[in-house]
């Protein structure tokens, strides 16, 4: 499809069954490649089943810097099943590379029990359209008439071999798979033996039983691979001393500990509930209090009565779990408790695409509840933004005495970037107005406001209630300081959007000197979408079409006056205004329209479950760019 | 002075109806927090939505009038960040055993060390007297149109189930007995519960003054060695059932009483001190100063020591490394 093929320069595709040790294989080799100082990006497709499904992960590897997305085709795919090799013939291309099990040339596309029906139809009548035999071995042949290198490799025989020599079962040797997966990626992105050795060592740390075994499997296929031509990856560019490997969830989970958030309660719910399971495990260290509550109304409330004592508190959750916890949020919001909500979006409604990602919960985490009820809310893009997105939460959900929401989504969350460790002493901890010394007439929401001097239950006597209420916090209904306290609960909102600067903070022009007045297309997004349309952008660019991002950061206080300046600019000058999104109707171009009167009227718009892919990105682009498109649905992605 | 129990009333006119069993109960519990000395500031009365939802507005210390049903939840937060301070819950029957009945009985497996006392009306006073869920089945009252078809939920059993550590039942308006449970309760280290039977004058009309008068009685005038203390493990299955027991009478003879006492479960507190060592000296509440700008509570080496699992060290293939993070891995558009 292109005229250059987008970053990062190496993508490796790894399939196999859910619970077979993808995760493994991918750990080994993210490790591997960042001890040699290299950025990746690893992003893991599953389904909601925890053994057998089809699931996959994407391995972007750079020698400058986080991959801001994937793409298609890929550089190297390694499969360890039949239904890998079925579900991803289509993503790889000339010059690719394919490892898989030969043991299953003959297994054909009927006999995949686990893959969805829907899927299966598909694929036959693709094959039958290219006149490809419905078998692994057919597709094989596919891809090489394609110009894609296939080798086999006889995973039984590898198997059988390890069960000799160890004494061990089938199950177990199986385990074993994972490293074959790893290693036939390594060898082939031309990693040596000691340098994949560094990745079994971190995974495996105090096995070094484990560590022996997993090499004696990588030198077999190492062995293999030894005459297949690698490919070669340019030297990694000033690499940091350490890089922190973390998931999104991850994080969010450090950045709270450097927060020093005293408490998190949580119900478990996927993508969240791995942030609250690594706060967990740490506790011991960090003293942070995890909770896990009986359910999401619970753990709301739980954070928030912590609060009210002084502590810096949170929960985590996704869709549904939100839903539950919103009369929660009303609370926090009318008793000006500073309570911060991460929220990692997946598909919806209801359960959705329970284990897929998504951007759908915009509009409920900006405007869900009942009454009026001002918040701030923060959308991350990045993992580091998500960590340091992770600390401003909760710094300004104490400086303005408010609900913060945080959002997320799965693609964030589940997928693993190498970090330099946070620098801690550029954070600082803001705890806003606190009264030093709370006498026996102490008024918990003294007016004006609208930040009151907070003190705490335990070193005061004061009053909350859900019902309006008094300087004290006693029940009110008289109009007058109805009106006063609606007014000082709002004003916070003011007061953040006086203090956040508009420019690079609540909103981020991308590249930062681009000019609005010399564009053709400026475009709108948010979040991990806006990440992946930096690289398009940067491609456009090379391109020759002048296309800049406008990124909204701060969805509350938003950033209207910029917005709205920017793109005027662009407008006047001719520019197209093209919103891209995670969902279906286009929620932050509506938020756009409404907050800063700006009308985004092309959109490309993926609703999948599956990220975007910076090729279909930018396929797009270019065809509303030659041919006038209003709007695009992306489909890419297994 | 603090000991006077005028010091924990509010100054607000209490606007429940004339003769309503929630001001014995209000009685009950302001005359206790002065007789125990409990300082205000380390008081917290954490209510849910109803009649009863209101009593923390007319009680001189720490009030936190919630959701409907969540008083629980917002009570278990306040007591784990600020795990000194006395925290008692109060809620309505349909607040704790209808919309709030997960979180009630969650609180029983955790055993923290709350009080959690049932303004037990039988009905949803606040909403104008439907059947509430500790009204039985077939009984008509007053605002209701037709007889109730749902059965009751027995508390006290539904407690001792859960695993509540102290379960017992009190009357609004015997204060003084009130006050001796109330205490006992308080004293408990674990989770207590008050089953407390409060006439609604305005919505029930069958289980009245009049009739508690005559069906209430106490569990030791008619068994006098009655003791319901499990004070080793071995004892525990033969007093709960004892407890049930007990707790199955309803109708024309109703017991008052302590009916389940297990001191031998850990309180919650302790549960996550043996798994959080720093939990004891810096809980929640206290693990940052009260200073308004400080510094994180970890440099950057301590990051990278607690969560060294993730962290990977660089060696590059050949030395021309600089030593020093990269701007690129700290990307302009997102410092
Ligand atoms: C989520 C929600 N649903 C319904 C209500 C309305 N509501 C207010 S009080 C109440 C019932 C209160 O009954 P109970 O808990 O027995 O308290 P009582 O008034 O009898 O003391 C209800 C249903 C509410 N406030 N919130
Ligand atoms: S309605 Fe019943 S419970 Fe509510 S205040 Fe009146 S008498 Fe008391
Ligand atoms: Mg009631």
């Amino acid at each position: 499809m292109s005229m250059d093929k987008p970053p990062p320069p190496l993508m490796a595709l790894i399939g196999g069954p859910q619970g077979a040790g993808l995760e493994t294989s991918a750990q080994v080799l993210t490790v591997a490649y960042a001890t040699l100082g290299y950025r990746v990006l690893a992003s893991r497709e599953y389904h909601s089943n925890i053994i057998g499904r089809h699931s996959y992960i994407l391995l972007g590897v750079d020698p400058a810097r986080v991959p801001r997305g994937h793409r298609y085709p890929v550089d190297v795919a390694s499969f360890m099943d039949a239904e890998s090799v079925f579900t991803h013939y289509k993503d790889v291309d000339r010059g690719s590379i394919v490892f898989y099990d030969s043991d299953v040339d003959n297994v054909s596309l009927e006999r995949i029990v686990s893959m969805e029906t829907e899927t299966k139809r598909r694929l036959r009548r693709e094959l039958e359209e290219l006149g490809v035999e419905p078998t692994v071995v057919g597709v094989t042949k596919y891809m090489k008439s394609m110009g894609v290198e296939v080798v086999g490799f006889s995973y039984r025989g590898l198997l059988s071999s390890l069960r000799r020599e160890y004494g061990i079962g089938y199950a177990e040797a199986r385990r074993y798979i994972s490293m074959v997966v790893a290693a036939s990626v390594a060898k082939l992105t031309g990693l040596s033996l000691e340098e994949l050795e560094e990745g079994l060592r971190y995974r495996f740390r105090s096995r070094p039983a484990l560590v022996e075994r997993n090499m004696a499997v990588a030198r077999r296929v190492y062995s293999h691979l030894g005459n297949v031509a690698q490919i070669a990856l340019p030297e990694p560019q000033e690499p940091p001393d350490h890089y922190m490997v973390m998931t999104g969830n991850e994080a969010v989970a450090i950045g709270k500990a450097v927060a020093g958030v005293g408490l998190q309660a949580y119900y478990p719910i996927t993508p969240a509930q791995d942030e609250s399971f690594y706060m967990e495990a740490h506790e011991d260290q960090t003293g942070i209090v995890v909770f896990q509550a009986e359910d999401e109304l619970a753990a709301i409330a739980v954070a928030t009565g912590a609060a009210l004592t002084g502590a810096r508190a949170a929960t985590a959750t996704s869709g549904p779990g939100f839903d539950l916890m919103i009369e929660g949020v009303g609370w926090a919001c009318i008793n000006e408790a500073p309570v911060a909500v991460t929220l990692y979006q997946r598909g919806g409604p209801s359960t959705g695409l329970p284990t897929r990602g998504s951007q759908e919960d915009l509009l409920d985490a900006a405007f869900a509840g009942h009454g009026e009820c001002p918040r701030i809310v923060v959308a991350s893009w990045s993992h580091e933004e998500a960590l340091t997105d992770a600390v401003e939460a909760q710094n300004l959900a104490e400086e303005y005495q408010i609900p913060v929401i945080h959002l997320l989504d799965k693609f964030l969350a589940n997928s693993v970037a190498t970090l330099p460790p946070p620098m801690t002493t550029s954070f600082q901890i803001r705890r806003g107005s606190i009264e030093p010394r709370p006498g026996s007439d102490y008024r918990r929401f003294a007016l004006p406001g609208p930040v009151s001097p907070r003190a705490f239950i335990g070193d005061a006597v004061m009053w909350y209630t859900g019902d309006e209420h008094d300087e004290y916090g006693h029940i009110t209904e008289e109009p007058e300081t109805r009106i006063a306290m609606v007014k000082k609960r709002f004003a916070k909102l003011d007061e953040a959007a006086r203090n956040i600067p508009e420019e690079g903070v609540r909103l981020h022009l991308y590249p930062e000197d681009a000019d609005p007045s010399g564009l053709d297309m400026l475009i709108h997004s948010w979040g991990t979408a806006a990440r992946v349309t930096a690289e398009a952008v940067d491609m456009l660019r090379r391109r020759g079409l002048r296309a800049a991002l406008v990124r909204v950061h701060y969805f509350s206080p938003y950033p209207s006056r910029l917005l709205s300046s920017i793109a005027a600019e662009a407008h006047q000058a001719g520019a197209r205004l093209v919103n891209v999104e995670h969902n279906y109707t286009a929620q932050a171009a509506k938020i756009a329209a409404m907050k800063s009167g700006v009308v985004f009227d092309t959109h490309v718009l993926k609703y999948t479950g599956r990220p975007i892919y910076i090729d279909e990105l930018v396929e797009a682009l270019m065809a509303i760019h030659e041919k006038g498109l209003k709007e695009v649905h992306l489909g890419h992605g297994a | 002075m603090e000991h006077d129990p005028r010091r924990y009333r509010t100054p607000l006119w209490v606007d429940w109806c004339p003769g309503c069993g929630n001001y014995g109960i209000l009685q009950a519990v302001t005359e206790t927090l002065a007789e125990l000395g409990l300082p205000p500031e380390k008081t917290a009365i954490v209510s849910g939505i109803g009649c009863s939802g209101k009593t923390p507005h007319y009680v001189y210390a720490n009030g936190v009038h919630t959701l409907h049903g969540r008083a629980i939840p917002y009570a278990t937060g306040i007591k784990l960040a600020r795990p000194e301070l006395t925290v008692i819950v109060e809620g309505g029957d349909g607040d704790l055993l209808g919309i709030g009945a997960g979180h009630f009985v969650a609180l029983g497996r955790r055993n923290i060390d709350l009080t959690v006392i049932l303004h037990n009306n039988q009905v949803y006073g606040l909403t104008k007297g439907q059947a509430s869920p500790t009204l039985p089945y077939g009984v008509k009252t007053k605002s209701l149109p037709k007889p109730n078809i749902q059965d009751m939920i027995n508390p006290l059993a539904l407690a001792i189930a859960s695993g509540y550590t102290f379960v017992a039942r009190s009357y609004a308006l015997d204060i003084k007995h009130l006050k001796s449970v109330l205490k006992e309760a308080i004293r408990h280290r674990g989770a207590a519960f008050i089953d407390v039977l409060q006439p609604c004058v305005t919505y029930n009309n069958v289980y009245t003054v009049h009739f508690y008068r005559k069906a209430l009685y106490r569990i030791e005038d008619e068994e006098p060695d009655w003791d319901p203390i499990v004070r080793s493990p071995d004892e525990e299955t033969e007093k709960k059932a004892a407890a049930l027991a007990r707790a199955q009478e309803w109708g024309r003879r109703i017991p008052l009483g302590i009916f389940y006492v297990n001191k031998t479960r850990s309180p919650f507190e302790h549960r996550i001190a043996a798994r959080n060592p720093l939990y004891a000296e810096h809980p929640p509440a206290n693990r940052l100063s009260r200073e308004p700008q400080q510094q994180p509570p970890y440099t950057i080496e301590e990051v990278m020591s607690i969560f060294k699992d993730r962290l990977v060290k660089v060696k590059t293939r050949n030395a021309r490394r600089s030593g020093i993070p990269s701007s690129r891995d700290r990307s302009p558009e997102e410092s």
